[in-house]
């Protein structure tokens, strides 16, 4: 019912409150906004592109500061948005108190519930819970969720599984999620089905090798591994001992060792020598060059085979407080739509032109 | 496989002729004829649709040939439904014509079926196409019913259905549309929930698709304001088709999204 002047101001908000017109005006305004927005975020990727990687109220507070000429139509639009789903609330308010004559609009009502309660959800979520990641984690080890106290997520094991081509086809992860020392919730995680416990989601996003070590040939002793940490006792007493890998380095101009990725390119070895007499020498070893001086004159002639790889998994570690508002927000949608339909064909076979 | 695509376009070629011919020279059976193509045009192309699933192992409906062919047969099929309940009749020479411009956008494309990327390997990827494409599709019709309703208001013509029936298919088409593209966004969102982590993706595509969203629903409201009516609501059609053609053909191919089409 429109207002009219003879309304009391309770009234009068009331009827505005479930003003079609409104709700026609306040979407149309919405639309319009993202519209032309949308077009900004295209050309503005470095902008926007993180936006899927935030909190939305995280994004929007350092978007703001830095162009807000370019976002101050998502604030407004939201209000929009809001302002329609508070119009829709109306209506649906309405529509309960008048449900005894009115219950064969349940379906069109239960699509409206759900836009209600899917606008909350996304509120709620834009301000309370998290997004992190990927996250590097070998088998076997832990990682504490520093936005959730006293939970930590455990990679039990990891399979990477590939096509005769080598294309991969998917990520096998038996992951548990602990909770004060004690786990709570064990489950495999692949593509397209993630771990979830209350909100938190855990996806596997993608994986990667991890140089762990190289195996050698050493004349008279045959193969041996070498990684971080290994040590080599020698026959005459002295030890050699390897203090780190790097999977690709260049060297200076000072004769100095420098990182220059982490992708197999010029592995070097770090290494110190312990010799018989008490002396020791430390220093890398690049495995494309012949070994140092100092190793070959104790015999230590040690020929690089092969590398030895470790996989590791990335993980996405998510928490949306609002999303099981949005399963219900979805199943009522769901609901309402099927109904809408059968009602729509029932009103139809009695010949009745339906409103829908 | 090209040659019954070639086949399948004539004999929507034919319709359309028929169709045509209809509305100069008045004979029942061309009518008749044209529908009977449109009835073998729908066949044939539902036996090529089922074969490429067959053989994929999954829906093809991942690159601009696979879109452009189901989203032709979800329209060809919208219109057999329409035709048979409602007996529209001529309707048929514009919405096949738009169905032509479909399939005659897929015709000259690689028709390869391609693995299938792993993330889309769930059913939830079916049950996300169906939905979007049938959608798009009533939309659609819709847009056809809208610019066959403003002919008719200015025509007043035998041949055209009248404006109280292309109204009343024009809401019945959006009202189906968006249920059924209310169904696609829902296992959408849960099937980004699954593989993202999230439910809703500022990605162009997703806020597009949003904006189709929010433009239907519109839409299935605008129709009780008494002024709108009948030609307003025609006009919106039109522009909400305008929309739909952005979010499908206008952010794959020209803009970087998350569903590009190739």
């Amino acid at each position: 019912m429109p207002p009219t002047t003879d309304m009391t101001l309770p009234q009068r908000l009331w009827s505005w409150g479930c003003s079609l017109k409104l709700a026609i005006y306040v979407a149309s305004l919405a639309t319009l906004l993202i519209m032309g927005g949308s077009l900004t975020m295209h050309k503005h990727p470095q902008l926007f592109g993180p936006m899927d990687d935030m909190l939305m109220a995280d994004w929007l507070a350092g978007a703001w500061q830095q162009a807000p000429q370019r976002v101050w139509w998502i604030p407004a639009s939201a209000l929009c948005l809001v302002i329609f789903a508070i119009n829709t609330l109306c209506c649906l308010i309405d529509w309960l108190l008048k449900i005894g004559s009115r219950w064969r609009k349940t379906g069109e009502y239960l699509i409206h519930t759900g836009f209600i309660l899917l606008v909350i959800a996304y509120g709620w979520n834009s301000f309370a819970g998290f997004r992190s990641g990927p996250h590097r984690l070998f088998p076997g080890e832990r990682l504490e969720l520093r936005p959730m106290p006293g939970y930590a997520i455990q990679l039990e094991e990891f399979t990477a599984e590939l096509s005769d081509t080598g294309r991969p086809l998917d990520m096998i992860n038996r992951l548990s999620l602990w909770r004060d020392e004690a786990p709570i919730k064990e489950r495999e995680v692949r593509i397209n089905q993630p771990l979830t416990h209350g909100g938190l989601v855990v996806l596997a996003t993608s994986f990667g090798r991890s140089l762990t070590g190289f195996t050698f040939h050493l004349p008279g002793r045959g193969l041996l591994d070498l990684a971080p940490g290994s040590r080599l006792e020698l026959d005459d007493g002295g030890s050699l001992t390897v203090l780190a890998l790097l999977p690709n380095v260049r060297r200076t101009s000072a004769d100095q060792v420098q990182p220059i990725g982490d992708q197999l390119g010029n592995p070097a070895l770090q290494l110190r020598l312990q010799r018989a007499d008490g002396s020791s020498w430390q220093g890398w070893y690049l495995l494309r060059e012949p070994p140092p001086r100092e190793l070959r004159a104790v015999n230590l002639h040690l020929r690089p085979m092969e590398p030895r790889f470790r996989d590791y998994s990335l993980l996405t570690i998510n928490r949306d407080p609002g999303s099981g508002l949005a399963a219900a927000g979805a199943l009522c949608m769901t609901f309402g739509v099927l109904l809408a339909f059968v009602s729509f064909y029932a009103k139809r076979a009695r010949g009745d032109r339906p409103e829908v | 496989m090209k040659t019954l695509l070639y086949l399948l376009f004539a004999l929507y070629l034919c319709s359309v002729a028929g169709y045509l011919l209809r509305l100069v020279w008045n004979r029942p059976w061309l009518a008749r004829l044209a529908l009977g193509l449109v009835m073998s045009g729908v066949a044939l192309q539902t036996g090529l649709l089922g074969w490429r699933w067959w053989q994929a192992g999954y829906l093809p409906v991942t690159n601009l040939f696979s879109t452009l062919f189901f989203f032709s047969w979800a329209l060809a099929l919208i219109y057999l439904y329409f035709e048979l309940r409602y007996k529209i009749g001529a309707t048929g020479l514009f919405v096949m014509l738009l169905n032509l411009v479909l399939l005659g956008g897929a015709l000259p494309r690689e028709a390869q079926i391609s693995p299938l990327i792993p993330s889309l390997d769930t059913p939830l990827f079916t049950l996300h196409i169906l939905f979007s494409f049938t959608g798009y599709a009533f939309f659609a019709m819709a847009f056809s019913i809208g610019v066959l309703y403003l002919v008719q208001s200015r025509l007043q013509t035998r041949h055209l259905p009248d404006k109280l029936l292309l109204r009343r298919i024009n809401e019945e088409s959006i009202f189906l549309g968006f249920g059924l593209f209310t169904l696609c966004m829902i296992a959408g969102s849960y099937w980004a929930y699954v593989a993202w982590g999230y439910w809703f993706s500022w990605n162009i595509k997703s806020v597009w698709s949003c904006l189709v969203w929010i433009f239907y629903a519109g839409m299935c409201h605008a129709k009780f304001v008494r002024r709108w009516q009948g030609g307003v609501y025609a006009w919106l059609s039109i522009a909400g088709f305008a929309v739909v053609l952005f979010t499908y053909l206008g952010i794959g191919l020209l803009l970087e999204s998350n569903h590009p089409l190739e």
